[in-house]
């Protein structure tokens, strides 16, 4: 955009970006390197070898996996029908879904408190799954039918007129189709199922059923404000969403830009 | 089905209609979606409705109905409306500068630099780490013997040293410096996308025309990416109503309140303090302000495009 002619333009432009970059990696910074502090890598061994340590990763994969599924298939079901089929007063239950994307979290504690201890789920990975996928649904909707409205309806009338039922038509020709989209849904889900720290906080009481957002507080009570045993378990918890984003990256934007561009 | 003609185009407009009259029921497929989150959701705010009129400790078996005092009380509590106070300033502050830096860098960043990868990756993994790993880090920069201080120190600025956390005057920017790092990726990469969509012949039309790099930014670029800066503004404004982690990790809603937002002071009412029903009140407060805001923008939006 900015286009240089001259070296020292060039350089100049270089050196602007790079000041305005610095701020962003310098926490990034002070956390490797605090991590690192005293006993060095000694640090991650001591997190490592928690025991407790294998419990967290594990309900956030069982409670990220869950949270995935029923998002990619409820949004992707809603999508294809809100787009593609007959539905009586669509543009209000759509809006209805819509107005959900404006919930904070935080206004869900005490009726979900209530209701998931009269069920029996408290405690219980139901309790973070149900609430985080109801609040993920609404924007992955948002996306697939987006994406969907740009399908020729042709597509889906050709199949039908071949004589394919619409679960048919869902399966082989839509599925298929929004496999871009449904890349971007399922890293979208991922990360906020994987950072989400107050359902897990107020509806996940013991170390066994915990998740890796509320690992950094168990290891300030575990190893009493220990600063550095604390920042190598924040390295050892974010990195994994880290590495799927870098993965994924691609996907990522992609999602975030179709969702806001629409 | 079989008067479908495909001539011309009013033909095939009629046809479709005819053939989407046609169309099965779309119920079954858009009713699981919107059982599990519309119902899980609209039940939720229906039965803290009913809470916000109760005066409950949350495991009482005997609520004590009490009409709309707990929302007498909401009106006449000075905590109340620092928190709302607090949110404002945050949506305006951190709107403000995530889309400044988010437009500049994704210019600077379409331009012909080095390493534009490289940028690209540590301006936007903030983003994906969740707030939760990153309140220790926090903590420890902005402490009084903190790694902030110490670069304020090696740098000839070592007047400016403060105890950026415990200051009831810091530690509101604090939290929003925090919030616009983690944020300004967001702003960054929607911006990317729109700058892509610019037809590169205008900006070189303008430069044959001798307009310099701040000319184009001003006259291209910023008025081509109106419709996402408003999307973004919506975002924002709903982020910062649902602002919760960041200053409950960080300065644990504090000192005296500075840092208290309408989430931090849900939460500390509803569980922490046990005053179930004012945190409902509180709860009904702030959804009825995230709809009217959304709605609000969401006009502006659509008039703005019209």
């Amino acid at each position: 955009m900015f286009d240089t002619r001259t070296r020292r333009g060039r350089w100049g432009l270089q050196l602007l970006v790079t000041v305005l970059v610095i701020p962003f990696a310098f926490p990034l910074v002070v956390m490797l390197q605090g991590s690192l502090v005293g006993q060095g890598l000694g640090n991650y061994a001591v997190v490592l070898s928690q025991p407790e340590l294998p419990y967290f990763f594990r309900n956030s994969l069982i409670i990220a996996a869950a949270t995935i599924v029923i998002v990619y298939a409820l949004a992707l079901l809603a999508a294809f029908g809100f787009s593609k089929l007959r539905v009586r007063g669509r543009e209000l239950l759509f809006w209805m879904l819509l107005i959900c994307l404006t919930l904070p979290e935080v206004v869900l504690l005490t009726p979900l408190f209530a209701t998931t201890l009269q069920l029996g789920i408290y405690n219980t990975y139901w309790a973070v799954v149900l609430p985080l996928a109801a609040l993920q649904i609404p924007f992955a909707v948002l996306l697939a039918r987006a994406f969907l409205d740009g399908v020729p309806d042709d597509i889906v009338d050709a199949a039908r007129i071949d004589g394919a039922s619409s679960m048919q038509v869902f399966l082989y020709v839509i599925v298929p189709l929004t496999r871009p989209i449904a890349a971007a849904i399922v890293v979208l889900t991922l990360i906020g199922a994987w950072n989400d720290y107050l359902l897990p906080l107020v509806f996940l009481t013991d170390p066994q059923s915990q998740t890796i957002t509320l690992l950094p507080q168990f290891f300030i009570g575990q190893f009493s404000y220990d600063t550095t045993k604390v920042l190598a378990a924040s390295v050892v918890s974010a990195l994994p969403i880290v590495v799927a984003y870098m993965l994924l990256q691609r996907y990522f934007e992609r999602g975030l830009a179709a969702g806001a561009l629409k | 089905m079989t008067s479908v003609h495909r001539g011309t185009a009013a033909a095939h407009a009629r046809a479709g209609r005819s053939v989407r009259s046609l169309r099965p029921q779309g119920y079954l497929w858009v009713l699981p979606a919107l059982i599990v989150s519309a119902g899980i959701l609209y039940y939720s705010i229906g039965y803290t409705g009913y809470i916000s009129t109760l005066d409950w400790d949350g495991s009482s078996p005997a609520p004590e109905p009490v009409g709309f005092d707990n929302f007498v009380t909401l009106f006449g509590d000075p905590v109340f409306w620092a928190a709302l106070q607090h949110t404002v300033l945050f949506f305006v502050v951190t709107f403000a500068l995530q889309t400044f830096l988010g437009l500049l860098l994704a210019a600077l960043l379409h331009s012909n630099i080095r390493w534009r990868g490289l940028y690209r990756v540590l301006v936007f993994v903030p983003v994906v780490i969740a707030p939760a790993f990153m309140a220790p880090v926090f903590r420890q920069i902005f402490a009084a013997d903190g790694a902030l201080n110490w670069v304020l120190e090696h740098i000839g600025l070592g007047f400016l040293t403060h105890s950026w956390l415990a200051d009831s005057a810091t530690a509101l920017p604090v939290v929003m410096l925090i919030a616009v790092w983690g944020s300004t990726g967001v702003n960054f990469i929607l911006y990317s996308a729109a700058l892509g969509q610019i037809d590169p012949q205008i900006v070189e039309a303008a430069r044959m025309d001798g307009a310099g790099g701040v000319r184009v930014f001003w006259s291209i670029l910023l008025p081509s990416v109106r419709g996402t800066t408003l999307a973004l503004a919506i975002l924002t404004a709903i982020g910062s109503l649902k602002t919760f982690d960041i200053p409950y990790l960080v300065t644990n809603a504090g000192p005296n309140h500075a840092t208290e937002f309408l989430g931090t002071y849900i939460y500390t009412q509803s569980i922490p303090l046990a005053h179930v029903g004012y945190g409902a009140a509180l709860s009904v407060m702030l959804l009825v302000i995230a709809v009217i805001m959304a709605l609000v923008l969401n006009l502006r939006r659509e008039r703005g495009e019209a």
